[in-house]
């Protein structure tokens, strides 16, 4: 045995010993940490939007996530730092350079009393894999990701017993047991009997929340999971309550009416933040927004017949380097925000911090001149802005970026359009050579990998895909199963990418909540999803 | 009166058929939905395949005839956002909750400027009058949305709860977002019906039926009221599509799970079944309010009788 699995199976084993040991196996407490607690009461928590869709294979986003995730799990879970943690596998391994092992937790049920074992692993990995469809008579669904286009490595998985599961690739894949551990899994035989379609309706999961009502667009009602295999949740009943407007949000906790906000604006976050009867919290979270430049070579992809105007690593890193991120985060976000050179978001399994892009337009001046940009002929930029999608703060920093663009000699015009024509043109492939686009993207991940692979293949957000040598770090990223090895394979190609600077780094976003002082333990996730399990309501 | 009807509702037919078609071609020049189902990180080959899965691959017209033949039978389609039925969704989301908000406000904005303008008319200049005008010129030009945030820090947060600030079910839920929607058109409408009535009792046959002895309230109410009141009938009826429209923001803002908030992502999520079983109900409802308003006006003023003329 390597030392590397003597190492996991000792975590796994160490892990094993600290969970509890049957399903239901504690009454909620009555206190905690000597505080009276009322395990009857409801949290009420108001997010921002409803999910349109129960359906985990749908796609798993920020909304989605904070509903799925109450009712379903996955093999992996993650703990309140990050890390990844037991969920309904209690370990994964792997047994060879092809071949992972996930042993399953025993003593699982869903909701309606189906027991939690191997076939419903083998049953998920079809549906993600879209095989044996016809074999199980379901339908296949428009999911958000295509496993079997974006990792065509795994080829078949295989059941050693009722709680063990095997999956096989045809090249070592590092990354295996995020890639497959963090998708929810549903009931087998409550889908096949209900269809796809009625995930969609009053779903069961293995998770500590039970749907009980759902009037879309308004709530989602939750009642406690007495059989969950954890530490069961703290209040009897959760109302997750849909108010879109932020300024309604924060009136409805002033008013008592709900116990927790998400999505504080930064602003009110710290006018609440002086509010004796409310505690803002804050947490970083994967969200990265950039400016990605077209730097599309004319023989890659289709790029019009030109090649793109931002190819030179020398105009890419000047750009990078005429930002000035932390005017941007103290005047724009109030502190709610991070900077972060590196490709990989700060709480990804993975990152190695990186020295950030200082801000020196001088420099950046000096780059773009060697480069060939001439007060006669300046560098143009066409750049493609889909307003009032991911919120206000960060249109208005696309804005003051403009203006840090334009003072050292970029020629930049800004195009506002919808969300919707933004991919639609990125699809099409028909950026303008000189074109750019403001986006975020985050990870329902904890890998490094689901970062580093943006500019691997052709990909919506891929316009500077990678140059042969950084392509083959990251495949062997990719294929590093050792873990050391990997990580300073990942820290290599995170520096490396650094430099090459494929897109212009913005920020990382910090999440603001306020709660109610009623309320207890809440720790927001670094995740996508709020996580209620130890959240408790004092008497 | 029946040749009228059968007239109208043909013409409804048309009208209605016109819409969604238009809707039908302008709705998918904004776009393609597919790329907005899949992940940033999708390859051309993902998003194609699913936009195969919605049939957006095919010929337009054949979508078209598609739709045409479905539509009349209540089939939209299924939506592109939430896998369900669209017009089941529209209707969910119509009934109760659109349909609840939007006739409390009607109603305010259709019944309280009676009393509210008649009275300003029959004090011209006096401290109700000045005070009517001033309320309806702040009521007007205040936006909706800034509004509702407002009435929401008084009442649910000043006020100590008196008021929910947000959700629906009670009486109580109502009343902030149908006193908000109703704002703006019931201020014009105390305006309109002041304006009318002004113009009215300076006519010869009020001063008549005033010399003839009749009490001052039948004088106002059953002969001027009555001759002001057609152009507020006529707004009154497109005040309609102001609520529905206006209940967008409005349930944004109370967090009112009603129809608006529907439109509002299925717009930007290209949700082309749910947009057209939107604005196929849109377009009934106020086809058919607009008809009902018609015939109203004929019973309350002979001679906008279009139905008699119409043989």
């Amino acid at each position: 045995m390597t030392p590397l699995r003597r190492a996991i199976l000792w975590v796994a084993l160490a892990l094993l010993a600290t969970l509890p040991s049957g399903p239901g196996s504690a009454a909620p407490p009555t206190s905690v940490e000597g505080v009276p607690i009322d395990p009857d009461a409801e949290l009420i928590v108001a997010l921002t939007d409803d999910t349109t869709n129960m359906d985990p294979r749908l796609g798993m986003g920020s909304i989605r996530s904070n509903y799925i995730r109450q009712v379903f799990e996955s093999l992996v879970d993650v703990d309140r730092q990050g890390k990844p943690v037991p969920g309904l596998a209690l370990s994964w391994k792997p047994v060879n350079d092809l071949t992972w092992e996930f042993a399953l937790r025993r003593g699982v049920t869903f909701h309606d009393g189906e027991p939690f074992n191997a076939d419903t692993v083998l049953f998920n990995l079809d549906r993600m894999f879209r095989k044996n469809l016809d074999r199980w008579g379901i339908k296949d669904v428009a999911a958000g990701t295509a496993f079997d286009k974006v990792y065509p490595f795994v080829t078949r998985w295989e059941k050693v017993d009722d709680f063990t599961v095997r999956v096989h690739t045809s090249e070592p894949s590092a990354s295996l047991w995020d890639i497959l551990g963090r998708e929810p899994l549903v009931p087998r035989a409550w889908t096949i009997k209900n269809g796809v379609e009625a995930l969609n309706d009053k779903p069961v999961g293995t998770g500590p929340w039970k749907l009980v009502a759902w009037r879309r667009k308004d709530h989602m009602a939750f009642e406690r999971n007495d059989a969950y295999w954890g530490a069961p949740p703290l209040t009897k009943r959760l109302r997750l309550q849909v108010i879109p407007e932020a300024a309604a949000r924060i009136a409805a906790l002033r008013a008592g009416q709900v116990h927790l906000v998400e999505a504080v604006p930064p602003l009110d976050a710290e006018v609440l933040g002086r509010n004796p009867a409310v505690k803002v919290v804050t947490s970083v979270q994967k969200l990265a927004c950039r400016l990605y430049l077209n730097g599309r070579t004319k023989d890659t992809y289709d790029s019009g017949g030109k090649d793109g105007a931002f190819i030179d690593p020398r105009v890419r890193l000047a750009l990078n380097l005429a930002v000035n991120r932390e005017a941007i985060i103290a005047k724009i976000f109030y502190g709610l925000a991070v900077t972060n050179a590196s490709p990989v978001a700060t709480v990804a399994y993975g990152y190695a911090p990186q020295p950030p892009y200082p801000y020196d337009p001088a420099r950046a001046r000096a780059l773009l001149a060697e480069a060939g940009s001439t007060a006669a002929r300046p560098l143009t930029m066409q750049l493609l802005l889909p307003a009032k999608h991911y919120g206000q703060a960060f249109d208005e920093t696309v804005g003051a970026v403009v203006e840090m663009l334009k003072a050292v000699g970029v020629q930049v015009t800004v195009q506002t359009l919808d969300f919707g024509t933004l991919l639609q043109t990125l699809t099409k492939g028909t950026l303008p050579a000189n074109g750019a686009f403001a986006a975020c993207r985050t990870s329902n991940n904890l890998d490094a990998d689901d970062f580093v692979r943006d500019w691997a293949s052709t990909t919506l957000v891929n316009w500077t895909p990678y140059p042969p040598e950084l392509l083959t770090l990251y495949q062997s990223t990719r294929r590093q199963v050792d873990v050391k090895k990997r990580q300073a394979s990942l820290a290599e190609l995170q520096q490396k990418i650094r430099e090459w600077a494929p897109v212009v780094s913005l920020y990382q976003e910090k999440k603001a909540y306020a709660h109610a002082t009623r309320v207890l333990q809440f720790v927001p996730t670094q995740e996508l999803n709020m996580d209620f399990r130890g959240v408790a309501l004092k008497r | 009166m029946r040749a009228f009807l059968l007239r109208r509702l043909v013409h409804a037919v048309f009208v209605v058929w016109g819409v969604v078609t238009v809707v039908f071609f302008l709705v998918r020049l904004t776009g393609d939905p597919a790329a907005l189902l899949v992940d940033a990180t999708a390859t051309r080959e993902e998003v194609a395949r699913t936009r195969q899965m919605l049939g957006l691959d095919r010929p337009l017209y054949v979508q078209y005839v598609d739709f045409l033949t479905s539509a009349p039978l209540g089939d939209f389609g299924v939506s592109i956002r939430e896998r369900r039925p669209a017009m089941r969704m529209v209707l969910e989301h119509f009934w109760p909750a659109t349909a609840q908000l939007a006739l409390a406000a009607l109603v305010l904005a259709v019944v309280l400027p009676i009393p509210l303008g008649v009275i300003a008319a029959t004090h011209r200049n006096g401290l109700v009058d000045h005070l009517s005008r001033l309320g309806s010129l702040f009521l007007q030009s205040m936006p909706s949305f800034w509004l509702g945030l407002m009435l929401i820090l008084l009442f649910a947060v000043a006020l100590g709860g008196l008021l929910p600030a947000f959700g629906w079910g009670t009486l109580r839920h109502l009343i902030l977002p149908a006193v908000t929607l109703a704002a703006a058109p019931l201020a014009q409408n105390v305006r309109l019906i002041r304006s009318g009535m002004l113009e009215v009792l300076q006519h010869d046959y009020v001063r008549t039926a005033r010399a003839k002895g009749l009490a001052e309230r039948g004088v106002i109410y059953r002969h001027a009221f009555r001759n002001a009141a057609g152009p507020f009938l006529t707004v009154s009826g497109l005040s309609l599509g102001f609520m529905l429209s206006g209940t967008i923001v409005i349930e944004t803002v109370f967090s009112w799970p009603g129809m608006g908030r529907l439109i509002v992502q299925a717009v930007p999520g290209r949700d082309f079944p749910v947009i057209q079983a939107a604005v196929f109900l849109f377009a009934m409802l106020f086809v058919a309010v607009n008809l009902v308003v018609d015939v109203l006006q004929g019973l309350l003023d002979p001679r906008a009788r279009v139905f008699e003329d119409a043989g």
